[in-house]
């Protein structure tokens, strides 16, 4: 049974010249234990495809539904991982863990046994008291990241989460992510990850589905056969890269081989 | 009101939050070029409820059962010509200001030894009250000159004292706060001079200086009614201010409500024409693309004085003395007080207290020395009716700040949920905030005579004299909230959407906090603007027999004023400077760290 399936969605906003079409056509499916990335280039609408899935915006047409049943207002067995971590200034760490099951309405007993458990998995212990600016940005988003595991989501939308960091912090919190992915014991059933990054994409996820320009659409959903952990060096990963490089820049004409057509289901 | 509104969050009719609408079009994903649209739309409404407003006053004119319109249209030509007078003193005066304000805050800004004596300067007359300086600038030009040039200078200068001060803080600080990378490279491509000015230095200061001329031209009119009586003894300038405070004391409701129009219609007009498209001219200036956690730049020119210097000194010896004193009552008090899970914060908040409670003190303190000075200095002329009158003086302060107090707080209460309304909902926003910018920029001096003849039966002098304190608090409050609630940054509000925080605990966790820092500056400015105010609306004189008259430490000033021909003068003086003391405590040691601890926990980065 697919989790999330995203149906023939497009979106369009008005503007000073009329309405401008943001993506079209956009059909796919993200099943149990799926671990997805989206590419494409900036203002292919990545972002906002994340934000229609979650019930954060509307599609102009078609539908998005989560275990069957239509998203039509925020959904809450999704958390999202911010590209600016959004985090409140004036909450401590512990606190902005908090945030999400704050509104679950948990006994406050409850929630700051949870609240520990994530702060110790994402690594942020002995910072439970600090607030926001006192961190550094990897340590920002690990807080990003607790606080949307702490809900326990089935799915977890990632925005560009490493976008903001430093390469090397970076390197080292995608390992994190990858890690506790792979852990049994923790949500989420599936990942989402945005990202214009296609490395990134590639060593992190199974499926990479890759938009095109504006208006996007789907130009492949490649499967990533690797065992993981991934090899950057090794020449599978180059030749992947490079394939989704060209499907960028050549608008998907070429390389049709080894990915399969667009809108075709995803065989997981 | 720049469009840039962020699209996924207009798009969606039914939000429950979407509460933002940056200024500015932010970088992010997901957002488009601004979007004009909403512009076009709220235009039009707009034109039509700015001539809603004469329509309403008509309404009004209708309960005086000898109007006609042909009686008030006799009035329109002296009218017109009136507030063409007032246009024109006004007009000298913000040229004067920006003169001022350029070359002041340019040289302040470009040099570090006039930096230190000029800021502190400037910070110590904003926060003196305007109408202070009423009393002294007319008796020395009008003695200087008694008719023709002399009243009109002074009444100039009046309206410069009032437009001036946040200009040159404007100039100022936008200097001080262009991005190094900006200055850097305009040194490394070796910019100097004309070049340097016109392709950095302007553009850093134009857009703070529009917004803060459009603050100054509201502050002047608020004072041009002032300026235009105050003045002159017995012959008023030729003015609307002058026009409507004398319809309003011959009870003539014709000639009251033709001033009233003509007036509204040359604010509207000079919005329209001039500060409309200033303001979008000068959009393009900005630096930040983000909203900045202090919201509209508004926000800052009121508030961020330096005091460095001179009052740092005064201030830290105060507080190191203070502290010095409280540590073992600190502990005596500490036993009534609530127990706190951490005791670093109990320890604070007994100190607060007790600071609290010294800053009383020490205001106390400071009136006895002003009494004891005044006294020496005048020794031999006070007489016995003005010594009885400075004895009150005490008193006087207490009472002033009591009405402060209550006035601000039914501020707050109306100008909390009306800014959470526009700040939420983009239709409130479009057909309110047109009418409150008319009614904000509106002189509510013009109305006071109204205030005293038709409400005074049913509010008691008392109440009108804190509605007229409410008139120049609540849209420093207004507006500070409305542009606080609305820079929240787009990310943390779309974060609370995402999960799912709603109702009290969305108030509690994200709206609260992220007006914190605009409600302080609002309510610096606020009683900023009260402070100003008192001088008017403890003491009013309308004619026909009628005053207004509450025990206050304004009213002190105005009578001394009033008086000053028998023997008021050392009543004056004292006053005056019981006021700029008592202000100048209070800003030192209650707002200025309570604004800096808000900067320090509420401040996005």
């Amino acid at each position: 049974m697919a989790l999330i399936r995203v149906e023939h969605v497009d979106k369009s906003f008005a503007s000073r010249h009329g309405s401008i079409s943001i993506m079209q056509d956009i059909s796919f499916e993200v099943k149990d234990s799926d671990f997805v990335a989206i590419v494409g280039p900036s203002g292919c609408g990545k972002s906002t495809l994340l934000r229609l899935i979650q019930g954060l915006d509307h599609p102009t047409a078609g539908s998005i539904s989560f275990r069957d049943q239509k998203v039509d207002a925020v959904c809450p067995q999704m958390a999202m991982v911010f590209q600016s971590f959004a985090l409140y200034p004036w909450l401590t760490v512990a606190q902005n863990v908090a945030f999400g099951l704050e509104a679950l309405s948990w006994s406050p007993e409850r929630i700051g046994s949870q609240v520990e458990r994530y702060i110790s998995v994402t690594g942020l212990d002995g910072f439970q008291e600090a607030y926001p600016r006192e961190l550094s940005g990897g340590m920002r988003q690990r807080v990003g990241l607790a606080r949307a595991l702490a809900v326990e989501p089935a799915v977890l939308l990632m925005d560009e989460p490493f976008s903001a960091l430093d390469p090397l912090t970076a390197e080292s919190l995608r390992e994190e992510v990858l890690q506790l992915w792979r852990d049994p014991q923790l949500p989420p059933d599936a990942v989402l990850l945005v990202s214009h990054n296609i490395e990134e994409a590639i060593q992190l996820a199974d499926r990479v589905i890759v938009l095109s320009r504006r208006p996007g659409h789907i130009l492949a959903q490649v499967d990533v056969d690797m065992p993981r952990p991934r090899d950057r060096k090794s020449s599978a990963f180059y030749d992947l890269t490079d394939r989704v490089y060209s499907l960028i820049t050549e608008g998907g004409s070429a390389m049709a081989s080894k990915t399969r057509p667009e809108g075709a289901p995803s065989a997981g | 009101m720049a469009g840039g509104a962020r699209i996924h969050l207009t798009a969606q009719g039914d939000s429950a939050l979407s509460l933002v609408e940056p200024a500015s079009p932010g970088p992010s994903t997901g957002t488009l070029p601004p979007a004009a649209p909403s512009k076009i739309r709220w235009s039009r409404p707009a034109t039509l409820l700015y001539l809603a407003i004469p329509l309403s006053i008509g309404v009004l004119a209708a309960s005086d059962p000898g109007f006609t319109a042909a009686g008030l249209a006799s009035y329109l030509p002296t009218a017109t010509v009136d507030v063409s007078y007032s246009f024109l003193r006004m007009s000298a005066a913000y040229l004067l200001s920006l003169a001022f304000a350029l070359s002041y805050g340019y040289y302040a800004a470009a040099h570090r030894t006039g930096e230190r004596v000029m800021i502190p300067i400037l910070d110590i007359l904003q926060s003196v009250p305007i109408l202070g300086f009423f009393p002294i600038v007319v008796l020395v030009l009008y003695n200087l000159q008694p008719s023709g040039f002399g009243p009109n200078l002074a009444s100039v200068i009046l309206i410069f004292t009032s437009m001036s001060w946040n200009m040159v803080f404007g100039v100022y600080e936008s200097l001080k706060t262009v991005p190094s990378d900006l200055r850097e490279a305009a040194d490394t491509f070796g910019l100097k001079g004309w070049l340097r000015f016109r392709r950095l230095l302007f553009p850093a200061t134009v857009n703070r200086l529009v917004y803060n001329s459009v603050l100054s031209w509201t502050g002047g009119w608020f004072f041009l009614v002032e300026a235009e009586i105050f003045t002159t003894n017995g012959a008023a300038l030729p003015g609307i201010g002058s026009f409507l405070s004398f319809a309003a004391s011959g009870h003539n409701t014709e000639e009251f409500l033709a001033g009233l129009i003509v007036l509204v219609i040359v604010i509207a007009l000079l919005d329209f024409l001039l500060w409309r498209p200033l303001g979008h001219y000068a959009e393009r200036f900005r630096f930040d693309q983000a909203p900045s956690g202090e919201g509209d730049p508004i926000l800052v020119a009121g508030t961020s004085g330096r005091f460095r210097r001179a009052a740092s000194y005064v201030t830290r010896g105060v507080r190191t003395g203070v502290s010095r004193l409280s540590t073992p009552l600190v502990q005596l008090a500490a036993i009534t007080v609530r127990p706190s899970r951490h005791p670093s914060a109990r320890r604070q908040a007994v100190i607060y207290h007790l600071s609290l409670g010294t800053i009383l003190v020490l205001v106390w303190l400071m009136l006895i020395a002003i009494i004891v000075a005044v006294y020496t200095v005048f020794s031999g002329t006070i007489m016995p009716s003005v010594r009885a009158q400075m004895l009150m003086l005490p008193l006087a302060v207490g009472f002033s700040m009591g009405r402060l107090v209550i006035a601000y707080a039914i501020c707050l209460a109306i100008a909390l949920p009306l800014a959470i309304l526009m700040a939420r909902g983009p239709r409130a926003r479009r057909l309110g905030l047109p009418i409150v910018e008319v009614v904000a920029s509106f002189p509510a001096t013009a109305l006071f005579p109204v205030i005293i003849f038709e409400l005074v039966p049913y509010i008691s002098p008392e109440g009108a004299a804190i509605l007229m304190l409410m008139t120049g608090m609540i849209w420093y409050l207004f507006f500070n909230l409305l542009s606080g609630i609305r820079s929240i940054p787009p990310d943390l509000e779309e974060a609370a959407r995402s999960f799912g925080l709603k109702g009290r605990k969305l108030l509690r966790r994200v709206l609260v906090p992220g007006v914190f820092t605009a409600l302080i500056t609002g309510s610096i400015t606020a009683f900023g603007g009260g402070w100003n105010t008192l001088i008017v609306a403890e003491y009013l004189n309308v004619g026909s027999g009628q005053s207004l008259s509450v025990l206050g430490v304004g009213q002190l000033i105005d009578i001394g004023y009033a008086e000053h021909a028998d023997g008021g003068y050392p009543l004056m003086v004292a006053a005056l400077f019981a006021l700029i003391a008592t202000v100048i405590i209070v800003n030192e040691l209650i707002w200025k760290p309570l604004y800096r601890r808000a900067v320090e926990r509420y401040r996005y980065d």
